[in-house]
């Protein structure tokens, strides 16, 4: 069932990338886009499949590959992967439709897509940890190649610098499971949360801060985010999705599934000081993107702050958060494809990004009125409007870590009004204001560019009016994940009861 | 091509526009005189031609039958007798034949009237649907004229609306609308300016409505004379506008009421009342140069200061309009374009679908050419003035010539304004 999911893209990617004969570069996306949709219907057929009221693990597949080294060729899929996965085939077809129909090289720029989606899908569901690294290690090629060969004026730079950072994270991670395995004297791989438990405390502490730091970048947590803004700006619209909506998830997921899983008892140590970085992170992406003149790069920053949203909400370690957590990741990948996709269509068709030349993009004839009409709509979606998705699901973080951490909340809700001016700030000057006479010819939206972002849309109403359908199929997985957390631990409470101060922004 | 003899009397103007006023001196138009530009200004000529034909005789039925009723509901309502009204400038009933041909209203005009953009429905369905002749344009242009004339200056008619002459008139024809009907005569007597007001605002209905009855005609000429390939040039097309200015300059401007079967002259034609003066340049000066602010452009928020005080620096006629934002809330000429996008002939729409977005933006695309083409009206105006004013283009004697130069330079002063689409229209990249 799940090796489906793996399989079925890969295929695509190796009829793209070797069928003889010449095809144009549209039927290329056709096919993809076939490949992408068959993906998709078959990763919702698991999810109708996928029973709620299970805690486990579904869907297990297990052959053993390679036993001298511990690596086993084992799936499946819990509440917290699900919906990622979820998410996966849905921006890959989104992605492949984000960028105009002329490329260059279309045969590998459509292959490596596929590649990306079989090796997120492959990431989410091994339940072995050296077969998570492969597959997350995967990840890097295709990934440092669309944006080096696809990306924008300082691809290099930022493609290089991306490589770096996410080439170092995967050595922190494989050296925090090389340790996990060396620790509990098995050599078998398999994830096995019973196993840590039996670590003593210094060395659940060193394998956590590495994990912490491994998945830290990937998010990104502040201090190691540098790489994103560049990064995301640099990227094509479709990379921008897949990194923004997808890899940021991995690295979340990653967080969740091996700090919080696989050593519930330090992390309640922990808590705190991630409650603040995962504060800090929130604060620090909103004011950056205040202060940024590139729509691209806003979009970027605010990334940063939705995703310490994530950080918090797994911090406070309630059922509730971290409920909220894995809603605040699938809200969030959805708006980020939304705003991407659309930032995007506005640099293809206007030439530029620049807040300051941008300027009456609503207007019906000349300007491009749908693509506003939806920019304005992911704007308040990421804002935490009611109605919408985003705001279902910061809204189920802050009820669930207020208990816990009542300070870092109440800045990430503050943080949250932040997002609201930015993003104001962002739609007024792009699309309200005046077209410029002498700049505004610019070329009409085509019906296969817009559509993306229309499904993008109705989903993110649609899960905004019935957020039930964004949560039960986390519930049980995460209640059952918050019960093997100890919430009396002290550093908790004292921050609970407000006796540590944080620091200003 | 129309040649033009450039003056070599005079030395170079330094005007900022310099190029248009040489080009004015050699007789040409402020619009440059390229094929493509007599293309789109003809064709548009056309489509504006129709819906004015409809204009015309509303503003005339409103003006004459509908007068002061206070329900006015079916206003934009035309009755088959003013369809058939014969123009007094075209067919053979004609008191000058301009255009050649029928004198009742347009047959496109009335095929649309019938079917619409949809299909053969009662006017009542027609017109809730939308799918109709904007008429509130035509009236906007009318209060246009109304509000500004009393600050222009210009002729007399506006003066007379406020003599005694002219109120004994209203007054009478108030008396004989509003007999038998004494909740609105103890309203009258109440309140008599509410009524003369109206009657005033009505005699601009009537004076737009006598204004473009000659200006149908001229422009269906006009693009019949295109067709047949009778232009050579731009300027050809101006001199036409030229020539029909001083035909008609002479004609009577008036309001007269019809109530029951009898008529009431307000403004008698024996006032002495002419098209060129109390009708042409009015219309030309409140509606081309003034108007009012678009409510979608500017704020009339009066500490922000973005509505000037004085109504003399009003600048928001189409000379001036940014025709970019056509179709957004808040900028009137989208009535007028849309009015002009159902009658556009062949060879524009072919035209507009090889630019830009093709079929998707052809309103701000026919808009565009409408101020271009407008450019030309105002040329053959400005022409026209000067030919009435002051000296001929090839006068021998410097200093008359230097006279002319000085009338140019300071029609195009008004155009320095940066929001002046004169620059713009030189080139065709505006579009």
């Amino acid at each position: 069932m799940l090796s489906l999911l793996l399989i079925l893209p890969v295929i695509g990617a190796l009829v793209i990338g070797f069928f003889p004969g010449n095809i144009q570069a549209k039927q290329l996306r056709q096919i993809t886009e076939l490949f992408a949709v068959l993906t998709l219907v078959w990763s919702l057929l698991i999810l109708f499949k996928f029973d709620i009221n299970n805690s486990q693990l579904q869907f297990q597949e297990y052959l053993p590959w390679i036993p001298q080294l511990g690596l086993n060729y084992s799936l499946g899929v819990d509440g917290l992967s699900l919906p990622l996965v979820i998410l996966n085939s849905l921006l890959t077809g989104v992605a492949i439709y984000s960028i105009g129909p002329n490329i260059d090289r279309s045969r590998l720029y459509y292959a490596l897509i596929l590649l990306i989606n079989a090796g997120i899908s492959g990431a989410l569901l091994s339940q072995n940890l050296l077969l998570f690294i492969i597959f997350y290690e995967l990840e890097l090629i295709p990934f440092y190649l669309m944006i080096a060969i696809w990306g924008g004026e300082k691809r290099g730079y930022a493609s290089m610098k991306f490589l770096l950072y996410t080439a170092f994270s995967g050595l922190l991670v494989l050296a925090a499971f090389l340790g996990i395995s060396l620790l509990g004297g098995s050599y078998s791989f398999d994830y096995n949360p019973q196993v840590t438990q039996t670590f003593t405390d210094s060395a659940q502490t060193i394998l956590l801060i590495l994990i912490l730091l491994g998945f830290g970048i990937k998010i990104p947590l502040v201090p190691l985010h540098t790489w994103l803004p560049d990064a995301y700006t640099e990227a094509s619209p479709a990379v921008a999705i897949l990194l923004g909506g997808i890899l940021a998830k991995l690295g979340a997921y990653g967080i969740i599934r091996f700090g919080l899983q696989l050593f519930p008892q330090t992390w309640a140590q922990f808590a705190p000081v991630l409650a603040i970085i995962g504060t800090v992170t929130v604060l620090y992406g909103a004011l950056s993107a205040i202060a940024q003149k590139d729509i691209k790069r806003m979009v970027a920053y605010s990334s940063i702050g939705h995703m310490g949203y994530i950080l918090v909400a797994a911090a406070a370690g309630t059922e509730l958060s971290v409920l909220g957590a894995v809603a605040q990741m699938v809200s969030h990948g959805l708006i980020l494809a939304l705003l991407f996709h659309l930032v995007g269509i506005v640099e293809r068709k206007a030439g530029t990004r620049d807040l300051n030349v941008l300027n009456g993009l609503m207007n019906p004839i000349r300007g491009l009125p749908l693509t506003s009409a939806l920019l304005i709509t992911g704007g308040m979606a990421s804002a935490g409007i009611p109605g919408l998705v985003g705001f279902a699901a910061e809204f189920i973080v802050f009820q669930g870590s207020f208990t816990t951490f009542p300070i870092p909340t109440l800045l990430c809700i503050l943080a949250s009004g932040l997002t609201a001016v930015y993003f104001v700030i962002l739609l007024n000057r792009t699309c309200f204001g005046k077209l410029d006479n002498q700049r505004a010819y610019y070329p009409k939206v085509l019906a296969s560019e817009m559509l993306p972002a229309l499904v993008l849309t109705a989903i993110i109403f649609f899960l905004g009016v019935q957020p039930n359908y964004l949560v039960q199929w986390t519930q049980t997985t995460t209640n059952e994940m918050i019960a093997q957390i100890p919430h009396s631990s002290p550093a908790v409470e004292q921050l609970a009861q407000g006796a540590v101060t944080l620091p200003q922004p | 091509m129309t040649t033009l003899t450039k003056n070599t009397i005079l030395p170079p103007s330094t005007h900022a526009f310099a190029d248009v006023i040489h080009r004015l001196e050699a007789g040409g138009s402020m619009l440059p005189d390229t094929p493509e530009n007599l293309m789109q200004i003809i064709g548009i000529y056309k489509a504006y031609a129709v819906p004015m034909d409809f204009y015309w005789r509303d503003l005339l039925y409103i003006a004459e039958r509908v007068f002061l009723n206070p329900l006015r509901f079916f206003k934009y309502f035309l009755p088959q007798e003013y369809l058939d009204f014969p123009n007094h400038y075209a067919g053979e009933t004609a008191d000058l034949r301009i255009w050649r041909g029928e004198a009742s209203a347009h047959p496109e005009l009335l095929e649309f009237i019938e079917k619409g953009n949809t299909t053969k429905m009662p006017k009542l369905f027609h017109h809730l649907w939308h799918d109709r002749i904007n008429m509130e344009f035509a009236e906007a242009c009318m209060q246009a004229m109304l509000w500004h004339g009393r600050d222009m200056g210009m002729g007399k008619f506006d003066a007379y609306l406020d003599t005694e002459e002219y109120k004994a008139n209203a007054d009478k024809a108030i008396r004989a609308y509003f007999k038998g009907n004494p909740p609105m005569l103890a309203l009258y007597k109440l309140f008599p300016d509410l009524f003369l007001e109206q009657v005033k605002e009505l005699s601009y209905y009537s004076n737009l409505g006598l204004f473009w009855e000659v200006m149908a005609p001229v422009f269906f000429e006009m693009s019949d004379i295109y067709d047949e390939g009778g232009f050579k040039g731009v300027p050809d097309a101006m001199n036409f506008l030229v020539n029909g200015i001083f035909a008609i300059a002479g004609r009577p401007i008036y309001h007269h009421v019809y109530i029951g079967d009898e008529c009431f002259e307000i403004i008698p034609k024996s006032k002495g009342f002419t098209w060129l003066y109390e009708a042409a340049l009015p219309y030309v000066e409140a509606v081309f140069y003034r108007t009012a602010p678009f409510r979608g452009t500017k704020s009339y928020n009066a500490q922000a200061k973005q509505v000037p005080e004085e109504q003399k620096d009003f600048h928001y006629g189409i000379l001036y309009a940014d025709v970019f934002p056509v179709g957004t809330a808040g900028i009137p000429p989208t009535l007028l374009m849309d009015d002009m996008l159902h009658f556009l002939p062949p060879y524009l729409i072919e035209y507009y679908q090889k630019h830009c977005r093709g079929e998707d933006d052809m309103l701000v695309q026919l808009g565009i050419t409408f101020q271009r083409s407008m450019y030309n009206v105002t040329s053959a105006v400005i022409q026209a003035l000067r030919t009435a004013l002051l000296y001929p283009l090839d006068d021998p004697n410097p200093r008359h010539l230097a006279k002319n130069r000085q009338f140019f330079e300071a029609q195009m002063d008004r155009f320095l304004r940066p929001e002046a689409r004169l620059k713009d229209i030189q080139t065709d990249r505006y579009r």
